[in-house]
């Protein structure tokens, strides 16, 4: 795993492992949190909550297209550690990722860490050609609110 | 309005020829025969999907009508493909979603 091919972040939370990890695994809470705001909403979700076990996910993307993501629990262990794979609809022939969660909480505060791993294969690369690109492009083109757009010549 | 502008933006880019035509300006490709030639389409028809994102504000067409694409801020075009800088967005915004989720109500 090249460090160029994971994305490592953190984030300290003043909630407890247990609510946190609550958050994480119950379907009807996670499609509370989960989306980007402007992008997609997630709607739906069935979780199997076992090693192993399968989880989807539906959503609704801003442009009114449908996506599913799903993939398998790998690691559970209650309330600091959870591992699962995921895809996308739109990556039909793509190795799944890797999302780990390490929670660690001290003194009523967790800090979440969040490693997601196995993103960069040549597979993805060819599936996703431009498309991320224009998603990140529309989001910067609709927050930089001048109508006229600059162009050098 | 900014949902006006969205809408028109992502109309722009449902199309799938639309978005190749988009990759095709990102990799330096910028006359209209340029940009017909992979699809096999006729001009008129490729006319038609430039002035779709020229209407988006995607596009702009320069001096002896080639096109670009417009100059958005941030991301430079080389990060075109590159799917890890969308996971960090992404990732950046739905923590922060888990946190002000489980922040609240304790």
């Amino acid at each position: 795993m090249s460090p160029t091919d994971t994305i490592i972040k953190e984030i300290l939370i003043h909630a407890p492992a247990e609510r946190i990890f609550d958050a994480l695994t119950d379907p009807q809470q996670r499609v509370r949190w989960w989306g980007v705001k402007g992008r997609f909403q997630a709607e739906y979700m069935e979780s199997d909550l076992r090693p192993k076990g399968a989880w989807l996910m539906r959503g609704m993307g801003m442009d009114g297209k449908p996506f599913t993501l799903r993939g398998e629990y790998r690691s559970i262990e209650r309330p600091q550690l959870l591992e699962f794979t995921l895809l996308h609809s739109w990556q039909e022939n793509a190795s799944p990722t890797l999302v780990r969660f390490e929670l660690n909480e001290k003194d009523g505060s967790t800090m979440v860490r969040l490693i997601h791993s196995g993103l960069v294969t040549e597979e993805s690369r060819r599936s996703f050609q431009g498309w991320p690109w224009l998603l990140e492009q529309l989001h910067t083109y609709i927050e930089a609110v001048p109508a006229k757009s600059e162009t050098a010549e | 309005m900014a949902s006006d502008r969205l809408s028109i933006t992502f109309a722009a880019l449902a199309d799938p020829t639309r978005r190749a035509i988009l990759a095709c300006l990102a990799s330096g490709k910028a006359s209209v025969t340029e940009l017909a030639e992979p699809f096999q389409m006729s001009m008129p028809a490729i006319s038609k999907h430039l002035k779709v994102l020229e209407r988006a504000g995607l596009i702009t067409r320069g001096r002896k009508a080639q096109w670009r694409p417009c100059q958005l801020k941030a991301a430079s075009l080389k990060e075109a493909t590159d799917w890890i800088e969308y996971y960090r967005r992404f990732w950046d915004e739905n923590l922060l979603n888990l946190k002000c989720y489980t922040e609240e109500n304790l």
